[in-house]
């Protein structure tokens, strides 16, 4: 097994509920994984504790046989190798295009940083953008940048934030097939949260539904048409048109 | 708590001892008030501490009232309405801040003496003699007339800031119930703004209980003067402190009718989009009675003491040495420099310290830190001499080891004068550096961790080059309240050391009044232009 989560339990500081409780699942390299819930499900949750933003309580996060943590390790973020791309973008303001993604690979030689810089740039079709300011580019440019920012160190694992929250409904469809092409070229594993199930269905290989910080569903977009095991309330037509005649 | 302090280290470690050295001076003052009392506190306790408290009660409420009712109607005036010279007036009225009250005081005093400029051209052109008792300033109004003048920006700043950034539909909703401008203002704009009118007032307020300047030169007896009297003229250090203890519970009891006025309101927008308020388009006799208001508040408040203070240099310009002159300025700079550098670099540490660790025991020991605001010079004063002569006492075999004869050697030196300043004015760093933080957030800060940077080298690569802004507001606001400062450098300077501050009052008490220009015109002119930079040129237009 690529990547193995196990029993994580989470809560945050002065707050008695668990805002994730015994959460557990295991990832293929190279797999899309979409977690879907509502705000408040602890689906953002999960990727702060997978990044090492946060501690879990309990429970344990394996890439590749090497333990991230559990009862006895805590990796620091950094030593993760895990790339992130922030509901916000989070791209550095005061550098360039070109700064922002160089700016985690400094271990590689002037030249081969040159070369990845040149391909990840490809990857997200933005060559002649090198030199911009993060200011200077549309929200659906600034996104492409803050991927390949998350890609080009050759991350184990990379997690998406509400990837489309930011963007207008006609760009979001037009980014949802370029980012599933990005993260399939690259074979790069990938978690995104979202609570849009359209989002889901069309970029996720598998989808995990979270309800109150349990896994509630899982299973491929295929498997999981037309299962609402918690119907949305529906208004009822009398009510309506008691409303209408008292308009 | 552990969990609580993951990815703290070092950070955590420099955190704690900056905000132990900033609180601890206040303990000696705390503790002293426990030591037993003396003849001369038996007395002043019977006899005058009650005349303290109330000249300090009657200086301040009339202050926070006048300066509430200029503050707010020009704040009002300026986000409401379209008039003549409305987009001078709106950053020019900030200007009277930049004029230390001290330095009003002996400025008017001067203006309206018997050898005055009024009473002069009274006599000499119009042939009148007055009774100079009408033009006598120098008592209890006279003081309430200074601060109102010179304090009175920082109410008004603050509500205009509050105003402007309110929604138009607000007043707008009032306005379609029915309800015409006054009837707004007192039953719309006056509840809303009440936090930010108290968090103005209570600002002037705490300078005025902070000022030495004014009430030494104008003969008024305050817990300050005293503070003073009490250890240089009965060489009673025990009597300061309790009397800078007196004053520190004083202190805390406005804080604490602070916080019961400001009330849990906190209002908030219910939704973020903003819109500014259009103005209305004032003509006629109304335009021009409130260009004339703006006008005349700005003068008192500026040009009238300014054209008195040019005009005192012109007369006096070459009678003291350049190069005494030069050493004044380096003074200044120097300890404003140093001390604005160290507060700046500490406040960086302690507000990542802060941003860095969850729990409300670490969110709450930086506001600790911070009290040394509301805290008088002379109380921090008192307090950093009584922990350097401690020091110095407990650090004499390391003196004798390296040869040093004398016992005291970090209290008669600049280091003390360097670390109350750092105390004192720590909080005006620190709000400017920790409101940077909020506004950059979290986000960039993992972003870079998550790219495999750590900590210590995220925090030179990405935080600082974002807080740049907060940086250099954060050193000028500090450089130019340390320039400005008093009591704390009176009291603590080394022997022979003056600043521009020290020169300036030392010439005005000893009634030189126009030598004293010189220096002064140097602090109001950095500060002002310090002022324009930050109000004109760094604030967006919001309308």
């Amino acid at each position: 097994m690529f990547i193995s989560i196990q029993n994580v339990c989470f809560s945050y500081p002065n707050t008695g509920k668990p805002a994730l409780d015994q959460f557990s699942m295991n990832i293929e390299k190279g797999e899309v994984i979409s977690i879907l819930g509502r705000s408040g499900s602890g689906k953002s949750t999960i990727l702060r504790l997978l990044a090492g933003l946060e501690k879990p309580t309990e429970g344990s996060l394996t890439i590749q046989d090497e333990v991230l943590f559990d009862g006895n390790t805590f990796l620091q973020p950094e030593k993760r190798g895990i790339g992130m791309v922030f509901q916000d973008y989070a791209l550095f303001p005061h550098m360039t295009v070109g700064e922002n993604i160089l700016f985690g690979l400094f271990q590689l030689k002037k030249s081969d940083k040159k070369k990845r810089l040149q391909e990840v740039l490809e990857l997200v079709e933005l060559q002649d953008y090198e030199k911009r300011y993060p200011h200077q580019l549309s929200g659906g440019q600034q996104q492409r940048v803050a991927i390949a920012r998350a890609i080009a160190p050759n991350p184990h694992l990379i997690l998406l934030d509400e990837p489309f929250s930011n963007l207008d409904a006609e760009l979001q469809v037009k980014i949802r097939k370029d980012l599933r092409e990005i993260l399939k070229k690259a074979n790069i594993t990938s978690i995104f949260v979202t609570h849009d199930e359209n989002d889901a269905h069309a970029l996720a290989d598998r989808i995990v539904k979270l309800k109150d910080g349990c896994i509630d569903l899982i299973g491929r977009p295929c498997d999981l048409i037309g299962i609402h095991p918690h119907p949305v309330p529906q208004v009822t037509p009398m009510i309506e048109e008691r409303e209408l005649m008292s308009v | 708590m552990q969990r609580r302090l993951a990815n703290v280290n070092g950070w955590t470690v420099s955190a704690a001892i900056i905000m132990i050295l900033l609180f601890l001076p206040n303990i000696t003052i705390v503790t002293g008030i426990f030591s037993p009392s003396n003849e001369n506190w038996v007395h002043m306790k019977e006899f005058v501490l009650g005349s303290f408290i109330r000249t300090s009660l009657i200086l301040i409420s009339a202050t926070a009232i006048l300066t509430i009712s200029i503050g707010l109607s020009l704040a009002w005036l300026i986000t409401q309405y379209q008039f003549p010279l409305r987009g001078f007036l709106k950053w020019a009225l900030i200007l009277p801040l930049s004029i230390p009250p001290f330095i009003g005081a002996y400025t008017y005093h001067g203006i309206v003496n018997y050898t005055g400029v009024i009473q002069t051209t009274l006599r000499d052109q119009f042939d009148m003699v007055l009774n100079p008792a009408h033009f006598d300033i120098m008592n209890l109004p006279g003081a309430i007339f200074i601060y109102t003048m010179f304090l009175y920006p920082y109410v008004y700043t603050i509500t205009r800031v509050f105003l402007s950034q309110q929604s138009a539909s607000l007043i707008e909703s009032a306005r379609m119930l029915g309800k015409g401008p006054w009837r707004t203002f007192f039953q719309v704009v006056i509840p809303i703004s009440r936090v930010s009118i108290i968090g103005g007032a209570s600002l002037v307020v705490l300078e005025v209980l902070n000022d030495y300047g004014v009430v030494k030169y104008f003969g008024i007896q305050t817990f300050t003067t005293a503070i003073f009297q009490t250890w240089f003229g009965l060489g009673d250090i025990e009597s300061s402190i309790k009397l800078a203890a007196s004053l520190m519970g004083f202190v805390i009891f406005i804080l604490v009718i602070e916080k019961v006025l400001r009330g849990r309101r906190q209002y908030s927008y219910s939704t973020t989009k903003v819109r500014p308020l259009p103005l209305i388009q004032l003509k006629g006799w109304k335009a021009g009675l409130v260009t004339t208001y703006g006008l005349m508040i700005l003068s008192l408040g500026f040009f009238i003491p300014i054209a008195q203070l040019i005009d005192w240099m012109i007369l006096t310009f070459g009678t003291i040495p350049m190069d005494e002159f030069l050493t004044y300025v380096k003074n200044s700079v120097l300890v404003a420099g140093i001390s604005a550098t160290a507060i700046i670099i500490f406040a960086l540490i302690v507000g990542n310290f802060s941003r860095l660790v969850q729990g409300k025991v670490a969110k709450l020991l930086p506001k600790l830190s911070i009290l040394g605001y509301s805290i008088p010079g002379a109380v921090i004063a008192v307090a950093v001499v009584t922990a350097f002569i401690a020091l110095d006492r407990f650090l004499v075999p390391l003196y004798q080891m390296i040869g040093i004869t004398t016992t005291l050697v970090l209290s008669v030196s600049l280091i003390m004068l360097i670390s109350a300043y750092i105390i004192r004015f720590f909080a005006i760093g620190y709000n400017s550096i920790e409101s940077g933080y909020d506004k950059i957030g979290t986000d960039f800060r993992d972003a870079s961790r998550l790219l495999g940077v750590g900590v210590t080298k995220t925090f030179f690569k990405v935080d600082v080059p974002m807080l740049k802004g907060a940086i250099i507001s954060g050193f000028i606001l500090v450089f130019i309240d340390i320039l400005k400062e008093i009591p704390l450098t009176l009291i603590l300077r080394p022997f022979n050391f003056d600043t521009l501050s020290t020169k300036a009052f030392q010439y005005a008490s000893d009634e030189k009044i126009m030598e004293a220009s010189q220096a002064s015109l140097l602090i109001v002119g950095i500060s002002a232009l310090a002022i324009v930079v930050f109000y004109k040129f760094l604030e967006k237009e919001p309308d």
